[in-house]
């Protein structure tokens, strides 16, 4: 317990970013050559492309809970992304210790011709779980999803509700270090996204590290306690969540309402 | 308690790769004979239609002095890896593209997206030669003591089509062009391999030529096994030096473009 405020200095980060930027195409019908493909120049700008992130560094440290804020399209999923590792940066470094539990694009993995049964062993699996973790864990997730009845129905048939239900709890199953989250509970019945936030809130009460992308106020300062603000693909801040909301709203203020 | 997170004993990354390589390809099987009624009759049925045609053809119509006899058994030795090389390829056209949610959701090393195209066909090929033997037996082909050949043939086949493959499947993300590009040239390179003919069928100053087609090398090897004539021993070693350039190849490509890739798809 008392390890909570223990100096910042004691514990090694477990999400380091250093330096990091990364570059998309402006246009996807851009041209393209082999010759730019394995250029080897990743710090030159190339035109029609601009740097989505750049020289964005911060460590995390082990229990911290972190929330991402920015408006639209100023980096804060790509950031997300490239600390579950999903893509890589084109400059710096992201070294994440510990495996990450990915609330991205949750349902991405699960089969449409597999069963619910057969999809929960896949999904777990490539999320690096083991047959036997998951023989223990299996009665819980199905559980914890409310759709024991359907266990053996193939995915596809599934209600759109049921389907991210099933996904979030294969997911907050993994037992790993670091949760990230995108902004995913927007899904799903009132009653279930607060099963979900009390299962995120047990899972922070139990040392992990949170990361969370999200536009509500209400859910970061509920779960957060530490804010990075993003704007421009620069780290404009990085303080307390009420801090960085501050900020973001004196920078983008809500538009008066007609 | 100096921390309530258990530590999970990581195992390590190679377990972990085969783990995932093997959920993969077995998830691709399972789909494949829990959506068609036929399942695995369909991975054999190709070829053997294949072979009947061709059988018809070269045997029948134009009663071509090609191969070896048993023609069917000829044939087959040849088909049926093809099958394997033809599906893989082909396939790793699509290996990102079509798992791009899976990509975009998990960090599993990225080589595997094809490297379980060669294990799924590879197995696929494994289970179909039942009907090679059953044609040996029928046909009265006569099995060799160069049969022993025949495991060295797949692993030198697992590598052409692994270096391929790694080629092709970043490739196409960009080059959209390169799915049917590729289509065209396996409808080539299957006239331009030795699987109705055998490369001794060729013209003498074609065979430099054909060595440095991998396949050549490694159909002969097969096909030893029953046909002990068509393994060229340098044409062999030509193909299995290919396989082992187009792989380093695969490997400096893929890992070049693979940052690309993760942002396109």
């Amino acid at each position: 317990m008392d390890d909570v405020a223990s100096p910042a200095g004691a514990t090694a980060p477990v999400i380091s970013v250093a330096g990091v930027g990364i570059r998309f195409r402006r246009n996807r019908r851009g041209r393209r050559s082999f010759k730019d493909l394995f250029s080897d120049s990743r710090r030159r700008s190339r035109p029609g492309e601009f740097w989505a992130l750049r020289d964005v560094s911060f460590d995390v440290r082990p229990g911290e809970a972190i929330g991402v804020v920015g408006r639209n399209g100023q980096g804060k999923s790509t950031l997300l992304k490239l600390v579950a590792e999903v893509i890589l940066p084109d400059t710096g470094r992201v070294v994440v210790r510990g495996g990450v539990a990915p609330l991205i694009e949750i349902t991405g993995g699960f089969v449409a011709d597999l069963t619910v049964r057969d999809n929960v062993y896949l999904t777990a699996g490539l999320h690096g779980m083991s047959r036997a973790e998951i023989d223990e864990r299996f009665d819980e997730i199905i559980d914890f999803a409310e759709i024991a009845a359907f266990v053996d129905t193939p995915y596809k048939h599934l209600s759109s509700g049921m389907k991210v239900r099933i996904a979030f709890a294969v997911i907050s199953r993994l037992d790993e270090p670091v949760i990230l989250v995108d902004e995913v509970l927007a899904v799903g019945d009132a009653a279930f996204r607060e099963k979900c936030y009390r299962r995120i809130e047990q899972m922070l009460a139990d040392g992990r590290t949170l990361f969370l992308v999200s536009h509500n106020e209400r859910d970061l300062k509920r779960f957060c306690d530490r804010g990075l603000y993003l704007d421009g693909g620069q780290l404009v801040l990085d303080g307390p969540i009420e801090e960085a909301l501050a900020r973001y709203r004196s920078d983008h203020p809500p538009r008066p309402a007609a | 308690m100096s921390t309530a997170l258990a530590e999970r004993p990581r195992r390590s990354g190679a377990a972990r790769y085969r783990q995932t390589l093997w959920l993969l390809t077995s998830r691709d099987l399972k789909v494949r004979y829990s959506t068609s009624a036929l399942g695995y009759v369909w991975s054999i049925l190709d070829p053997l239609v294949m072979a009947g045609i061709y059988y018809f053809v070269f045997q029948v119509v134009f009663q071509r002095d090609v191969g070896a006899e048993p023609y069917i058994v000829f044939l087959l030795s040849g088909l049926l890896p093809w099958m394997w090389f033809n599906g893989a390829v082909s396939d790793s056209t699509r290996a990102f593209l079509r798992e791009a949610k899976l990509v975009r959701s998990t960090k599993i090393p990225r080589t595997i997206w094809v490297l379980r195209l060669v294990g799924s066909k590879g197995i696929e090929f494994a289970l179909s030669l039942p009907v090679l033997a059953l044609f040996a037996v029928l046909g009265g082909a006569h099995l060799q003591w160069q049969v022993v050949f025949f495991p060295l043939a797949m692993v030198m086949q697992a590598v052409l089509v692994a270096g391929v493959g790694l080629i092709v499947a970043p490739l196409v993300v960009f080059f959209r062009d390169l799915e049917r590009a590729t289509k065209l040239a396996l409808r080539f390179l299957f006239y331009a391999s030795p699987i109705i003919y055998g490369t001794n069928d060729l013209p003498e100053q074609l065979h430099v030529l054909a060595a440095f087609n991998p396949l050549s090398g490694i159909f002969g090897l097969y096909r030893s096994a029953f046909f002990p004539e068509q393994l060229d021993v340098l044409e062999a070693l030509v193909g299995g030096g290919m396989c082992l350039a187009l792989l380093a190849v695969g490997l400096v490509v893929f890992r070049r473009s693979e940052r690309a890739v993760l942002k396109e798809i």
